[in-house]
């Protein structure tokens, strides 16, 4: 992990004296994680996509003001957060994934019950975008919730308060189409 | 039951990685700096929007300005006919003044013939 965040950081540093191999070494290591926050914020391939895209390329153009490798992830955890929730406010009515939709969604690591995983992310479109880039941060991304609050620029216990009601929101809807599992798990 | 239910979460939330084609767009387009053409997109409702917030935007701005103008204009109108009526005044006081100095003086002078026959 230590050598992983050392050669980042040594590509880091080359990227941002211009050279374009390294570049494209910090856009391969961050572009799973822009594109995935992008896909499940706005819900369609083609929007994720453009949004990943703008990110990288505004990314590139401020290389210079970023500190880090560790400050560049924050950097585009940040501007991804906010641009997509700016896409969001902007257009009420966006069409979100279909559950056929998310082929590409599903892992096939997975050991978990797939039904309810597919019904959890088509939850997400149920929740505000501030509370859904906070669950996305959380879930998706590992951050705890000052991380959280850093990235979105909103107070701790606005964080938490997200988290909570979200958390509700998806287990009382998932126990609607998934009963006995939850039942057998609360066992 | 909290907990693994946020495992189902974290499952569900895991990464995904972007199609290989959108990869490979991504990788060349940053490293020269341009951005890609976009896909064309169907029109579908609020796709005009940023249009039509322009268009209003640069008709509330014509209209700002043209209002501004014609105050401006107005001001300088009556800043203009202010200053015409000043110098009327001006005028008329400076030919009354005249015209005082000039009885002042005729009465003055009949003043001192009068006196000069009555031997005072």
């Amino acid at each position: 992990m230590n050598e992983a965040s050392d050669l980042l950081d040594a590509e880091f540093a080359r990227a941002r004296s211009g050279e374009r191999t390294a570049l494209t070494a910090l856009v391969q290591a961050h572009q799973r994680s822009v594109y995935s926050l992008a896909l499940r914020m706005l819900g369609t391939r083609d929007l994720a996509e453009d949004l990943t895209q703008e990110v990288f390329m505004q990314m590139s153009a401020n290389l210079r003001g970023i500190a880090s490798n560790r400050h560049l992830g924050f950097w585009l955890h940040q501007v991804t957060s906010h641009r997509a929730i700016d896409q969001l406010r902007r257009r009420s009515r966006l069409p979100m994934a279909s559950l056929e939709d998310g082929a590409e969604f599903f892992s096939a690591e997975d050991q978990t019950d797939p039904l309810l995983q597919r019904h959890l992310r088509a939850l997400l479109a149920h929740l505000s975008p501030p509370a859904r880039a906070v669950l996305l941060l959380r879930y998706q991304e590992d951050l705890d919730p000052m991380d959280i609050a850093r990235t979105l620029d909103m107070p701790i216990n606005t964080v938490k308060s997200h988290l909570k009601r979200s958390l509700e929101i998806m287990r009382a809807e998932s126990t609607r189409i998934s009963p006995e599992r939850c039942e057998d798990r609360s066992t | 039951m909290s907990e693994d239910f946020e495992s189902e979460l974290r499952a569900a939330l895991r990464p995904v990685e972007p199609s290989a084609e959108f990869s490979r767009k991504l990788l060349a387009n940053v490293t020269a700096g341009e951005a890609a053409p976009r896909k064309p997109r169907k029109l579908g409702p609020g796709a005009g929007r940023p249009l039509v917030w322009w268009f209003t935007a640069s008709l509330a701005a014509c209209l700002i300005m043209a209002v501004g103008i014609q105050q401006h204009q107005q001001q300088q109108r009556l800043r203009q006919t202010g200053l015409e009526a000043r110098r009327e005044v001006e005028q008329a006081l400076r030919l009354t003044s005249q015209k005082l100095n000039l009885a002042f003086e005729a009465i003055k002078s009949q003043s001192t013939a009068t006196d000069e026959k009555s031997g005072v």
